[in-house]
């Protein structure tokens, strides 16, 4: 990519005035005086930047520069528009299509090069610094020139400033590795040089070195007081200012300021906005021989229309103008959210209290009466400035410790809770093995006196019948049969805690085998004569083998018992359609249910039939249930009493296979 | 049917199950000697004629121990473990007759080396059945990988 200028302008002065600026500052240039010489040169080269004159002989140049957006050959490059015309209607058409700053004719130099400098920076194109950059500001040429040229056979590379002023712009353009400023100067003296520069965020961390004067007893005390890294005496030799550079730089290590942040010393940007001529041009005159931009505006409406598209950093604002006013535009300027920031001065034609109660009513900022010395104006814009760019600052500095404490404390919260949910992990682990431990613990011990009561029962009727008159025997049988029952008890509980805690093992089940090899055992351990059980073939499902043959022990076994006393009983596992999706189900024609309790079948130990009528422990569906939900499928009976009933599942939120 | 002579070590601490085993066995017409030590230390004494059974004779081995795995002292799991590190024992049949239906303890005789995993039903009618068929299957019907010196 390359940084090199495009100046396009038909007039030589401006052409070799620019380009020489350019060069100064290090940039390469090419130049051409019409649209003609730049379109060709666009299309055989790529440059970072386009100074890009409106009149040109052959083309209007916001027309040539829309074409060039058009074709988007050079989408990147920065453009800035330079124009006698300072005509605001000129300036919004000129930034709405396209370019990234416009210009008025008389432009100064060094302001225009400083903004070129900004955009090239912001395009992250920035003159490649091999070297350490450095800045010397003396006024005394013979030695300003003898410490260029013995930095820059050390290979340095230096800018220089005559006046501290002159310095502090040319810092916040270059932004330098260090500064070289000498003690005593016409304008501000180096001290405050330094002072200043420790007071403007974006330069602040820059490394200073304060050349005294020889005889100064105090250079020491002085110079750390004005916060300079470093000094040195202006008799000693240039070496020593070498070796003292160098160790700076090497101390001031990676701490080079923010580059986001705006330099209080950067160029800016003032909009005044008057309806007369004359006093716009004198006002103009005054703030750009400061190093302002000016942008002049005729009234309110104009001003509004390109603030719209441009922004500014101060406003002097005529209180009486034709249109909308001076009180109604600051209003305007003050209700918009991106403008409202703008320090706006409003300036009154006479001492007048009441205007100016008016204008600060609005919004203003500062007023000022046009009657002033220009000198108290120039201050009163500084003041303000200086104002919005400490509270630009200022919000920077608590936006950034917002946004640090708030991290911390979103960091403290993930913290605290990742901390809950392991505690919580760990507490229902230990939960769970307590239970298992409590479920181990039933199993062999609640069964063990059990076994004892029901052997012993036996033994004693197989043995000692005699001993025992018939009732005796009855009751010994019911002691039997309780144990037994309570055994199976034990059995299902034990299994309805399981199903809820092991994990599942999804496979790939053939449920018409399965339901096979389920009938077939309970055939089995209840035989049955005449009983047809009828599988549909290809049943397949995703799931737990282990558990879906307890949801089929369950459901069948149901079924195998309750058509126990049906003539023809029947019982079918297969596929349905219901509700428009797919369904499995096992359907008997045995004893059948009373819908009223349809919801009570899954409820653990909730039976619908005695113990004599069928045997059975309440448990049963309550596990299917489980199992199935485990499955992300749902379960659910239809019946009529003697007639039989259906149970329907799911597996999986709904998906059931059928092999094809 | 009736094998004289071949003993049967039942490892139980419970009484009634001892008792109940016992009879079950005898109802079964199966009258071989049985003995029955009461935990696992005692269990491993026995086999290896260790501690209280210094003085039997160590190449005299029961031909099958009916093993509970809940055990004081050293636990069923641990008996099964050492009997098959054990040169002299790691072919005794091995039948774990337990309460348990948990798969930790069904897997982890089996990946220990139990021959059998027969669960102690409540029934006892269904009780004397495993008993009987047991003592059938191992001391009658299978063959023995006999090292010379096992009574037979």
């Amino acid at each position: 990519m390359s940084s090199r200028v495009l100046i396009v302008d038909d007039s030589l002065t401006v052409r070799m005035d620019l380009a020489e600026s350019f060069n100064a500052a290090g940039l390469e240039t090419v130049i051409c005086a019409s649209a003609a010489e730049a379109r060709k040169a666009l299309a055989e080269d790529r440059f970072a930047l386009m100074i890009l004159d409106i009149l040109l002989p052959d083309a209007d140049g916001i027309e040539f520069l829309e074409k060039i957006r058009a074709t988007r050959a050079a989408d990147d490059m920065a453009v800035m528009l330079l124009s006698t015309e300072s005509e605001v209607r000129d300036r919004v058409r000129g930034l709405t299509t396209g370019a990234d700053e416009f210009i008025g004719k008389p432009y100064d130099t060094t302001y225009l090069v400083a903004r070129a400098r900004e955009l090239l920076r912001g395009q992250h194109m920035t003159v490649a610094a091999v070297e350490a950059t450095i800045l010397v500001i003396d006024d005394s040429p013979t030695f300003r020139e003898g410490l260029k040229e013995a930095l820059e056979q050390a290979s340095y590379r230096v800018f220089t400033a005559i006046t501290g002023e002159e310095g502090l712009r040319v810092a916040a353009e270059v932004r330098p590795d260090a500064v070289i400023v000498d003690g005593v100067l016409p304008g501000i003296d180096g001290p405050t040089v330094i002072r200043r520069i420790r007071l403007d965020a974006a330069l602040r961390g820059l490394p200073c070195l304060l050349l005294t004067a020889s005889d100064d007893d105090g250079a020491e005390l002085h110079a750390l007081d004005a916060g300079a890294d470093a000094f040195v005496r202006k008799g000693e030799d240039i070496a020593i200012v070498l070796a003292r550079l160098a160790a700076m730089l090497r101390s001031a290590g990676a701490q080079t300021g923010d580059r986001s942040t705006a330099s209080l010393q950067a160029p800016k940007k003032v909009l005044t906005v008057d309806d007369s001529e004359t006093y716009l041009q004198e006002l103009a005159g005054a703030l750009r021989s400061d190093g302002y931009e000016v942008v002049l505006a005729r009234c309110g409406e104009e001003a509004l229309e390109l603030l719209a598209v441009q922004p500014v950093d101060c406003i002097l604002l005529d209180v009486m103008m034709p249109g909308i006013g001076g009180q109604e535009t600051c209003r305007r300027v003050k209700s918009v959210p991106t403008m409202r920031d703008i320090p706006v001065i409003m300036l009154t034609a006479l001492e007048d209290r009441e205007a100016m109660i008016q204008g600060l009513g609005a919004g203003a900022d500062d007023y000022i009466a046009k009657s002033s010395d220009f000198e108290v104006l120039r201050a009163r814009v500084l003041a303000q400035i200086r104002r919005k760019q400490f509270e630009d600052e200022n919000r920077l500095i608590r936006e950034k410790l917002l946004r640090r404490e708030l991290e911390a404390m979103e960091a403290r919260a993930a913290r605290e809770l990742a901390e809950a949910r392991a505690a919580l992990v760990g507490e229902l682990e230990q939960k769970n093995k307590e239970l298992e431990a409590f479920s181990y613990s039933v199993s062999h011990d609640l069964r063990a006196p059990l076994r004892s009561i029901d052997g012993f029962s036996q033994a004693l009727l197989e043995d000692h019948a005699g001993a025992l008159d018939p009732t005796g025997q009855n009751y010994l049988r019911r002691v039997r049969t309780a144990a037994q029952r309570m055994g199976e008890l034990i059995d299902d509980l034990l299994q309805l805690s399981r199903v809820g805690r092991a994990t599942l093992q999804r496979a790939h089940i053939d449920l018409s085998a399965l339901g096979r090899t389920v009938a077939t055992a309970l055939q089995r351990i209840s035989p049955r004569e005449t009983v047809r059980v009828s599988i549909a073939d290809g049943l397949v499902a995703e799931g737990d083998a282990g558990l879906l043959r307890v949801v089929l022990e369950n459901i069948l076994g149901n079924a195998w018992k309750f058509t126990t006393n049906t003539i023809d009983a029947a019982i079918e596992l297969g596929v349905a359609a219901k509700d428009d999706s797919l369904v499995y189900f096992v359907r008997d024609n045995g004893a059948g249910f009373d819908m009223t309790y349809a919801d009570k079948l899954f409820v653990p130990f909730q039976r619908l039939h005695t113990e004599a009528e069928f045997p059975g422990t309440g448990i049963g569906l309550a596990t299917v249930q489980r199992i199935i939900e485990r499955h992300g499928g749902r379960v659910w009976a239809e019946g009529e009493v003697g007639k039989g009933a259906v149970f329907y599942w799911t597996l999986s939120g709904g998906s059931v296979g059928v092999a094809i | 049917m009736i094998q004289k002579g071949r003993t049967i070590l039942l490892v139980e601490d419970n009484d009634d199950d001892v008792e109940l085993t016992r009879r079950a066995f005898s109802r079964g017409n199966l009258i071989n000697e049985l003995i029955v030590v009461r935990d696992g230390q005692e269990a491993l004494d026995y086999l290896f004629a260790t501690g209280a059974y210094a003085d039997r004779d160590a190449a005299s081995l029961p031909h099958v121990v009916l093993l509970d795995l809940n055990l004081p002292k050293i636990n069923g799991l641990e008996v099964l473990r050492r009997i098959r590190s054990d040169e002299t024992t790691k072919r005794l049949p091995v039948v774990v007759l337990t309460t348990s239906k948990e798969e930790k303890d069904i897997f982890g005789s089996y990946d220990l080396g139990a021959n059998s995993y027969v669960r102690k039903p409540v029934d006892f009618s269904q009780f004397t059945e495993s008993v009987q068929q047991l003592g059938l299957y191992w001391l009658v019907l299978n063959e023995q990988a006999s090292p010379s010196g096992w009574t037979s």
